[in-house]
């Protein structure tokens, strides 16, 4: 079950991985994806059943002649940053593509999969690739649109004179993607046609990890999707202007749920002064508190954010105190976020412009590793927490109890009684209140909605999900 | 050693009746030594709630660490810990799980109308609390204070399988706040700052 990667090879995805089934589908449309090889689906799956490895699996590796390869897992299934992926392997691969099988079945992946009804038997198929250098020029995530807002334009993040896992580990302060253009022009100009060619084969928005090698682009996987409800909105009324599909298309794409979701309160552009990860909808104004007691005073004169590096059950009740929350660290799945939503407070976590450089590296060290809902693409390693934790046993015995939190936030973060807006869906931090943008005002929804009541027939005053409802029936 | 103090240092800021309770006292045992601490001005109370002053989180962590050296307990602590860190990310993710669903891949509120996906995540719930519940084992058998901790899990869960939604990972006594407290302590024990 070993395949080539190659535009001759046509396995459908549940044989190949999607993250193959991309790269081959890349090849076919003439984009640059480095030689390599996939271990199917099915020899995964065998792994699983009696622990057989594939026969062949060095001598396709020794056909690849490349001295150093990657080994990467690709289900059928998106299961982002579940598994295990190794670079720069030198020698055998036997051990590194088993390690990849049987990181199928750590605890994390089993929950994701319950979670999304994926059966436990699938396995994984294994993607062996030369290695490209991102240490020779650069590496990056780039989405054809912009995933918050659907603009037009290529949006993403670039981190120089490094490979792909330090930019999605959060490791190290990445620069955006359009920073390409002045570095890297040829390699600018091949990505943003990359990018084009991608959406008009799979007629949607789509995002790519690329690496740029001594000014050379390579692509290391596709997805298309990926976007907020609200740019999923936006997207599919402007392919339709585009032709790339068509109004009937447009109304199917948007489920009712993505609606209602498109249809909560955003904040108004402003002067962005820092972006996380929206961990709890709704957007909150407020005047900056950067302890937990401050939050509880400071809330008697009016709505306060509490802002802390990462948030502990000491912060309870300033969390409780607070009409919205802002970290510096952390995922979807932090504790802050966690208690965020219990409280029905927005929140925006893991803004890791608030941190000071030199605490960038602590900061990427307590980041949530996946997202288990599957809303975006960030990997990390299972046990951050604990890495973390493990290096601060050297600190001084007690020096939490003394240190503050506000000398973890750097120079960057907003200071104690500004005012500031966070919304909870987008993850933008703004100066000031920029006021909101009610769902109504949304041209794009509103174009949406009238095609859908193209299709239904039906004029009547209704809410847009009965509007949107009433159209995908008859679709 | 006192149990109200440094169940305080783990919980922050707290009313009466949620000390108690972690701490396994009455109210009034409490209370009676809520005053005390604070006459010695090592907790401190802030509209209606109690809370530990920096001098008492100080003396907390000199007695922790000493009671910690005189039970010989710190290889065993450790060990635990590092078990309770493997789990630590499966807890966060079965609460976000329970606070929002994926639908068409969109992560929303959770409005437990799905009653076979809250059925998956509660049963996954079961599972982890198995595994923590023999750390919390092997927690009580170096320091028996850690044994409340299991008491206190066990009961949100059963108070969450009877119904009660918001004991998992949305009030006050849920299991993930309990989860939070033990890590706290747990750091505190051994003497070891968060992040």
């Amino acid at each position: 079950m070993i395949l080539p990667l190659a535009p001759s090879v046509h396995e459908p995805a549940d044989v190949l991985g999607g993250k193959a089934h991309g790269l081959i589908t890349m090849m076919r449309l003439g984009l640059p994806v480095p030689a390599g090889f996939v271990v199917a689906v099915p020899a995964g799956a065998a792994f699983l059943r009696d622990g057989t490895m594939p026969s062949g699996l060095e001598a396709a590796r020794d056909a690849l002649g490349a001295e150093a390869v990657s080994v990467r897992s690709g289900a059928a299934v998106s299961m982002p940053g579940m598994m295990s992926t190794l670079l720069d392997v030198r020698g055998p691969i036997t051990t590194a593509v088993s390690d990849v099988f049987a990181s199928w079945n750590t605890p994390r992946a089993r929950i994701y999969r319950v979670l999304h009804d994926i059966p436990h038997d699938l396995g994984t198929a294994v993607v062996i690739q030369r290695m490209v250098y991102g240490e020779r020029g650069g590496s990056g995530v780039a989405f054809s649109r912009d995933p918050t807002t659907g603009a037009p334009q290529p949006y993403g993040d670039v981190l120089f004179g490094h490979r792909g896992d330090t930019v999605v580990s959060g490791r190290t302060a990445t620069l955006p993607v359009t920073a390409l253009k002045e570095r890297e022009p040829t390699a600018w100009e091949a990505l943003v046609a990359a990018l084009a060619v991608l959406e008009a084969h799979y007629r949607d928005a789509c995002h790519v990890e690329f690496t740029v090698e001594a000014g050379r682009l390579w692509l290391l996987q596709v997805r298309p999707g990926g976007l907020t409800a609200r740019a999923a909105v936006r997207v599919a009324v402007d392919l339709a202007d585009e032709g790339l599909i068509d109004r009937r298309e447009a109304v199917r794409r948007i489920s009712p749920h993505r609606l209602r979701a498109a249809a909560t309160p955003r904040m108004l552009g402003g002067d962005i002064v820092a972006r996380g990860r929206g961990a709890s909808p709704g957007v909150a104004t407020g005047r900056v508190a950067r302890t937990a007691d401050r939050a509880v005073r400071m809330a008697a004169d009016g709505p306060v954010i509490l802002v802390r590096p990462e948030t502990s059950p000491s912060d309870l009740h300033g969390l409780a105190a607070a009409t919205g929350i802002l970290t510096a660290r952390g995922g979807l799945a932090s504790h802050a976020a966690v208690v965020a939503r219990s409280l029905g407070r927005p929140a925006v976590v893991g803004a890791a412009d608030l941190l000071g450089p030199a605490n960038l590296l602590r900061a990427a060290d307590v980041r949530d590793p996946a997202d288990l809902l599957g809303a975006a693409d960030v990997r990390g390693a299972a046990d951050v927490r604990g890495a973390a934790d493990v290096r601060g046993a050297a600190d001084v015995r007690g020096a939490a109890d003394v240190r503050g939190a506000a000398d973890l936030l750097g120079p960057a973060a907003p200071r104690e009684g500004t005012l500031i807006t966070i919304d909870g869906s987008s993850g933008e931090v703004a100066l000031g209140n920029p006021g909101l943008t009610p769902a109504v005002a949304d041209t794009h929804l509103h174009r949406l909605l009238g095609w859908a009541d193209d299709i239904s027939g039906d004029r009547s005053p209704r809410t847009g999900e009965e509007r949107l409802t009433a159209a995908r029936e008859k679709l | 050693m006192s149990e109200v103090l440094h169940t305080l240092r783990c919980m922050g800021f707290a009313e009466l009746s949620r000390i108690a309770d972690a701490a396994a006292l009455t109210g009034a045992e409490t209370e009676s030594e809520l005053i005390d601490l604070a006459v010695d001005g090592l907790v401190t109370r802030q509209m209606g709630a109690w809370g530990p002053t920096d001098a008492g989180r100080a003396e907390d962590t000199r007695r922790t660490a000493a009671e910690l050296d005189a039970a010989g307990a710190r290889g065993a602590v450790d060990a635990a810990y590092g078990k309770f860190l493997t789990l630590n990310p499966e807890l966060l993710d079965l609460c976000s799980a329970w606070q929002l669903r994926p639908v068409d891949g969109v992560p929303v509120p959770n409005d437990h109308h799905d009653t076979a996906y809250d059925a998956r995540v509660l049963s996954l719930f079961g599972e982890l609390d198995q595994r923590a519940e023999v750390v919390c084992a092997h927690l009580a058998a170096a320091l028996p204070r850690f044994a409340r901790y299991r008491e206190r899990l066990g009961a949100a869960l059963d108070r969450a399988r009877a119904g009660a939604l918001e004991e998992l990972a949305d009030s006050l006594t849920s299991y993930h706040v309990v989860w939070f407290q033990l890590h706290e302590d747990l750091l505190v024990t051994l003497g070891r700052p968060r992040g």
